[in-house]
């Protein structure tokens, strides 16, 4: 190993950590929220509760882990370097971290000044991130499907935000807006626009690198992100007209989910063909995203040609809203943490090396079984909430499970943070112990 | 002309490509290539190698593999 090497691209590692160690905390606070409101919190998805839990994952668990993980990703795996990137983290975590506590504040207790803080505060902060980060993808000499994915997925969290903010001012000044609507668009943007392109973008990437499949094929790299972007685009344009295009509508919309479920399909197709059959948490954690990708876009076809139904009744929108959070994203962000953590530790421990002395590997990082503990209970917390549709009385169970998986995943991740301390301690020491007096 | 020394990465678990092209950096004679064979750009590396005296080119083959060719600067 060459001595003295530095690692110039990578930003501190407390950049990423700090958005990690918070993420699942989030998620243990939906799961207590669901204890607290039991049955209630299935009753509509319009209820104060229903919308704190959303956002509580939606902005609490994944948006905070998502951003930790591009502001970690873009200069390591993009070549992509971000402006200011310790005054943008600082900003980040304060926008998501405070705002996601604003909007738990403001649905629960109805109160208006809780939404008119949030929208300045979130609409600056996170409005900040998404520009700096577009910019800096835009100015990366590298090229690729990923790069053209993860532009148009920025885009689509800027649409979400504007939408958010533009909501948020509506319950923050009682202005008439078509909350409705703006809500189905909203949504459509937050998990479709963003969410799902910025999975594609780090898939095309990682899925061969880390799960060691072949490469993803260029027909679909090179149609999904622009097509998905023009399909969202042309379905929020016919919620504008009063007289609404309710076919087309409805064509558009199932176009979309048809080619999500081409991605997962696709997706699950080359983990079958990798290169060493070992089967590990993260290549599991995925495996199951998929899974959950294709009876959420199925979910979403058959509530398409059956309108009208599942508007008032809260299970359909229950049901896919736990398919799409609790088994496609959260399951995608923690199988990619249990990678980019140990990852991150070895690159940034390399600093410390020099000749003859090995840094530990990256599977010492966080123990393997430990992983599958939380997916084991990741899957039981799925199993429960999905099973409490039917039978709302599973919600107990089911928020345990999930304030479960998520303390399992943030003792886990304590660990790789711990970890990389410890080994950093250790080579110092034996670098001192090397030193001539 | 010097045998060219060889790293192929593809259908290695990263980290082990860059662990073995820094190995193999350690012992490159001024004025030899190494070539590195991998399916991404690998942009860490790069930024090491930039720090650190060294040149780099890089091209895609038709299959999606990437040939970097580095040496000492």
């Amino acid at each position: 190993m060459q001595p003295g090497l530095s690692f110039e691209q990578a930003p501190p590692i407390s950049v990423p950590f700090r958005f990690f160690l918070t993420a699942p905390v989030f998620g243990m606070a939906a799961g207590l929220l669901l204890l607290w409101q039991g049955p209630a919190a299935l009753a509509s998805r319009w209820t104060g509760v229903a919308l704190a839990l959303t956002h509580l994952i939606a902005v609490g668990f994944m948006l905070q882990a998502m951003c930790g993980a591009l502001l970690q990703m873009l200069p390591v795996a993009a070549g992509a370097n971000i402006w200011q990137p310790q005054r943008v983290t600082h900003l980040t975590h304060a926008g998501l971290t405070v705002g996601t506590l604003l909007l738990l504040a403001g649905f629960l207790s109805e109160q208006a000044l809780f939404f008119r803080i949030a929208v300045p505060f979130m609409a600056v902060s996170l409005g900040a991130f998404a520009l700096i980060v577009l910019v800096a993808l835009f100015r990366t000499p590298a090229k690729g499907p990923t790069i053209l994915a993860l532009r148009i997925a920025v885009f689509g969290l800027i649409v979400t935000i504007t939408l958010g903010a533009t909501l948020a001012s509506g319950f923050g000044w009682q202005l008439a807006l078509p909350l409705t609507e703006l809500t189905h668009v909203h949504a459509v943007w937050g998990l479709g626009g963003w969410s799902l392109l910025l999975v594609a973008g780090v898939a095309y990437l990682v899925v061969p690198m880390f799960q060691l499949t072949p490469p993803y094929p260029m027909w679909l790299t090179r149609i999904f992100s622009v097509m998905l972007f023009f399909l969202l685009a042309a379905w929020s344009i016919t919620w504008l007209p009063l007289q609404r295009p309710a076919e087309l509508q409805v064509a558009l919309a199932s176009a979309a989910a048809l080619l999500a479920v081409v991605f997962a399909a696709v997706t699950l197709r080359l983990q079958g063909q990798r290169r060493r059959k070992v089967t590990e948490p993260t290549l599991l954690f995925w495996r199951l995203a998929m899974t959950c990708l294709i009876l959420a876009a199925a979910g979403v076809i058959l509530q398409q040609l059956k309108p009208g139904e599942g508007e008032d009744y809260a299970g359909t929108p229950f049901l896919l809203g736990v398919l799409l959070m609790v088994g496609v994203f959260m399951p995608v962000i923690s199988g990619m943490l249990y990678k980019i953590m140990p990852f991150l530790n070895w690159l940034h421990l390399q600093k410390v090396g020099k000749p003859g002395l090995v840094v530990p590997n990256m599977r010492q990082m966080i123990p393997e079984p430990r992983m599958m503990v939380q997916l084991k209970l990741h899957l039981a917390a799925l199993a429960l909430l999905l099973g409490a549709v039917p039978l709302p009385f599973l919600v107990y169970p089911g928020g345990l499970a999930l304030i479960a998986s998520c303390a399992w995943l943030e003792w886990n991740v304590v660990e790789a943070a711990r970890n990389y301390a410890r080994f950093k301690e250790e080579l110092a020491e034996k670098l001192a112990a090397e030193q001539p007096d | 002309m010097a045998e060219e020394r060889t790293v192929d990465g593809r259908g290695l678990m990263p980290p082990e490509p860059m662990e073995l092209t820094l190995t193999a950096l350690d012992s490159l004679p001024d004025g030899e290539e190494l070539l590195l064979l991998l399916y991404v750009e690998p942009h860490p590396l790069y930024g090491i190698l930039r720090k650190n005296g060294y040149t780099y080119r890089s091209q895609t083959r038709p299959d999606g593999t990437v040939e970097i060719r580095i040496k000492k600067a």
